[in-house]
């Protein structure tokens, strides 16, 4: 079945506020292992773990050394430099707080590497939201494509005038290095032109507008959308109780 | 001009009168002294050479570029009865999405005008309806109707982005008729379009004309449409230098600047007509050799993985959302050619037919599923196709996807610092740039340079490396007469020195007049 965007988006939306709430470290694994395992079904999981990566490997190093080096409720000493301590109880809590934070970016990942953004952008605009917005929305998904198309172009552009790409990370990040003032410029000289297109074609626009894509939304996703957000404001509401019965 | 004078029945829809038009930050005006009228149900060509301004005026007639913020007009414009006077302080505004509704305006890159968030050609074609609110219903019917005028019905379901160059262009003019816009301005709307397209086109602007659409082609070749126009206006350097019906202008001769050329009529070549057409007595000897070229029943499809270089583009263009029909489809069935030293070879067919995917292979940036690709006798299969560049030089055919570097000298040097000594590479870039014509533009921005020269500056980066392969994608295309006859210079200097040339073309009449071969791509196989 097709999910509507919608019940994506809600299904995203509510897994990384229930797992946020919830603040436990089993439900936050088996969240990322869902995520992964999901991405890894629809075919996205080339992208989606770059990304992830790129997103996670930073916080998460910098959750460790915040927490597992400067936690000061932290009393099982492992090991310790002058003022840095690391401890049991911080390595454990930088652990949870990374699992929590990797269950909400994954699931948001497998969100925008799944989703149809015409289908995306034709519902929002459908719902009252400004062209504009959808529009910049829209540009915001497809820009890494828009990014990876035009960079491939060039590089085909400078491989057919001898340069030579060989296969492998650090080939490639060597060859970039080639290729990004080039990508920088044109992209900045695309939007010149693209603005005068889409003015002249009524993007800006102030009025109604319609659309052509007609995405269906059966009555069972509606359903399951208003579960979901239920579900997500119970987490929070449950999370916001024990929080105070625990004060 | 101040063509027909103001009648009753045939107002001008849209009246201009530029005395001067300024670029910010340029000192000399790029139009002056230009009057146009243009009434409904009339055909009007503009033409004038790469360069005279041609562009400038029909973004600015088209809203395209409005006078304030792209630029300083001294003049007025009128549409539609209501006259705008600009240069005298306090200018109007032009609302380019009002103007828009009664100018449609296609531009000559077609590219331009996707919205680049539509996943289909219907949706893109739509994009403009959709903001204007109609009906679904009313949308649909207009998107099917404006497809089935332009041909492009098969592919309404098809990804923009995977439309071929002459497909791209139809959907733009798509694009600018679809909400039926009472003046149509459309930059060098024939190039690269096929013969039927071209045909097709023709009948289009005439059933528009027909219907009370004020059409304007701005061109710099005498596309045989343009014969039936009403009016002729000739532009150089910014100022109309003469009009009138295309009769007069032609009997008249020297009326036409030179930079105008005939359709599909090469330039006067060093060679004449009859020799071309029988030159295979100027090849050179000893064609029993190994070939330059040689493709071995070369296969092709997007959509089998793993062929394209390094195994993504394919994967790309099968997730960009082509349909699983497309996806499988073979491009190229079983290509075999070859192409000796010093022959030049025309690759002609219609839109679409796969002759740019064709010659994507001979330098290895496209690799067959099928079948071998050998330059001078050594297969490339396994080479970079940074590598097999030295070897063959590829012309793209959009010459913007082929220049990223900040000046033509630095463009046409890329990559020459790896193949000879800095001196020599420093003499082959600026004696590549005097052979195109563009010795005086070598600190010239790329995306600055007008449409030909921007394609004979992406041929200067291919000639300065000297290759033993010349394979050129449609590089007619947006060439003035002036461009047209340095590429025909350029192109029979190599084959004259020995480089096998391959070039694609839809321009049956320039093939015919450049080419000792001509081969025909139609359906993936190659015939003649």
């Amino acid at each position: 079945m097709r999910l509507h965007p919608l019940t994506s988006l809600a299904a995203a939306g509510s897994t990384a506020v229930i797992t946020t709430a919830a603040a436990s470290l089993p439900l936050s694994l088996a969240v990322m292992g869902a995520a992964v395992a999901l991405s890894a079904r629809s075919g996205t999981a080339r992208r989606l773990l770059p990304a992830a990566a790129a997103v996670l490997l930073p916080l998460g190093l910098s959750l460790l050394v915040m927490h597992g080096l400067f936690f000061p409720e932290g009393r099982t000493v492992l090991a310790q430099w002058g003022m840095a301590r690391v401890t049991a109880e911080g390595l454990a809590f930088a652990l949870e707080r990374a699992a929590q934070l990797g269950a909400v970016v994954l699931a948001l990942l497998v969100f925008s590497f799944s989703v149809s953004v015409p289908d995306l952008v034709a519902v929002l605009s459908s719902r009252g939201l400004h062209g504009r917005f959808a529009f910049v929305l829209a540009s915001t998904l497809t820009l890494l494509p828009a990014i990876t198309s035009r960079v491939e172009r060039i590089r085909q552009a400078q491989e057919s005038r001898g340069l030579v790409v060989r296969r492998g990370l650090l080939h490639r990040a060597a060859a970039f290095r080639l290729q990004a003032v080039p990508l920088v410029l044109s992209l900045i000289e695309d939007a010149g032109t693209r603005t005068a297109a889409l003015e002249a074609r009524g993007f800006s626009n102030p009025g109604p507008r319609t659309s052509y894509r007609a995405v269906p939304d059966p009555r069972g996703q509606r359903v399951l959308r208003a579960a979901l957000l239920a579900a997500a404001a119970a987490a929070v509401a449950a999370r916001l109780l024990l929080t105070q019965a625990g004060s | 001009m101040s063509a027909a004078p103001h009648s009753t029945e045939s107002l001008p829809v849209l009246s201009a009168g530029i005395r001067s038009f300024t670029y910010h930050g340029d000192g000399l005006p790029v139009l002056e002294g230009i009057d146009l009228d243009l009434a409904p149900g009339t055909l009007t060509a503009v033409l004038g050479a790469s360069g005279s301004g041609k562009s400038t005026l029909g973004r600015l007639l088209s809203g395209w570029l409005p006078p304030g913020t792209g630029g300083t007009l001294r003049g007025f414009l009128e549409l539609a009865g209501t006259r705008l006077e600009f240069g005298a302080g306090g200018d109007p505004r032009i609302n380019p999405a009002e103007w828009g509704r009664h100018v449609g305006f296609v531009p000559q890159d077609p590219a331009a005008v996707l919205s680049t968030v539509r996943a289909t050609v219907a949706e893109e074609l739509a994009f403009g309806l959709e903001n204007a609110a109609v009906e679904p219903q009313a949308m649909k019917a207009a998107a099917e109707h404006t497809a089935a005028l332009l041909g492009l019905t098969e592919f309404l379901e098809r990804d923009p982005g995977s439309l071929s160059g002459g497909q791209m262009r139809r959907l733009a003019i798509g694009c600018a008729i679809i909400a039926g816009p009472r003046v149509l301005i459309m930059d060098e709307p024939f190039a690269s379009l096929d013969t039927a397209g071209t045909a097709g086109l023709a009948r289009l602007l005439q059933g528009l004309v027909r219907l009370g659409t004020a059409v304007v082609v701005l061109s710099q070749v005498v596309d045989a449409p343009l014969l039936a126009a009403g009016t002729w206006v000739v532009l150089e350097n910014g100022s109309v230098t003469g009009s009138g019906t295309p009769a007069g202008l032609q009997a008249g001769s020297g009326l036409l600047p030179p930079g105008i050329r005939a359709s599909g009529g090469a330039p006067a070549p060093a060679v004449d007509h009859a020799g071309a057409a029988h030159a295979d007595r100027l090849l050179p000897r000893g064609g029993a050799g190994v070939p330059a070229l040689e493709l071995r029943g070369v296969c092709f499809g997007y959509g089998t993985r793993g062929n394209a270089a390094n195994g993504r583009t394919t994967w790309r263009r099968i997730r960009g959302g082509s349909t699983a029909a497309h996806a499988s489809a073979q491009v190229l069935q079983g290509i075999s050619l070859r192409v000796r030293r010093g022959e030049i070879v025309a690759v002609t067919g219609p839109n679409g037919a796969g002759k740019s995917t064709l010659l994507r292979h001979v330098n290895g940036l496209l690799r067959p599923t099928a079948g071998r690709v050998l330059v001078n006798g050594r297969d490339i299969a396994g080479e970079p196709a940074g590598e097999a560049a030295r070897s063959v030089g590829l012309l793209f055919q959009q010459p913007r996807d082929q220049l990223f570097e900040r000046t033509a000298l630095r463009e046409v040097r890329f990559g020459l610092d790896r193949l000879f000594h800095p001196d020599e590479a420093a003499g082959r870039a600026l004696e590549a740039l005097s052979a195109v014509g563009l010795a005086g533009a070598s600190d010239a921005h790329p995306a600055e340079l007008p449409a030909s020269g921007q394609r004979l500056l992406a041929l200067a980066t291919v000639l300065a490396r000297k290759p033993a392969v010349l394979a050129l994608d449609e590089p007619t295309v947006a060439m003035d007469g002036g461009g047209l006859a340095l590429l025909d210079a350029a192109v029979r200097s190599a084959a004259g020195e020995g480089a096998a040339v391959v070039l694609v073309t839809h321009d049956l009449d320039y093939a015919r007049a450049v080419a000792h071969r001509v081969v025909t791509l139609d359906g993936g196989r190659l015939d003649g």
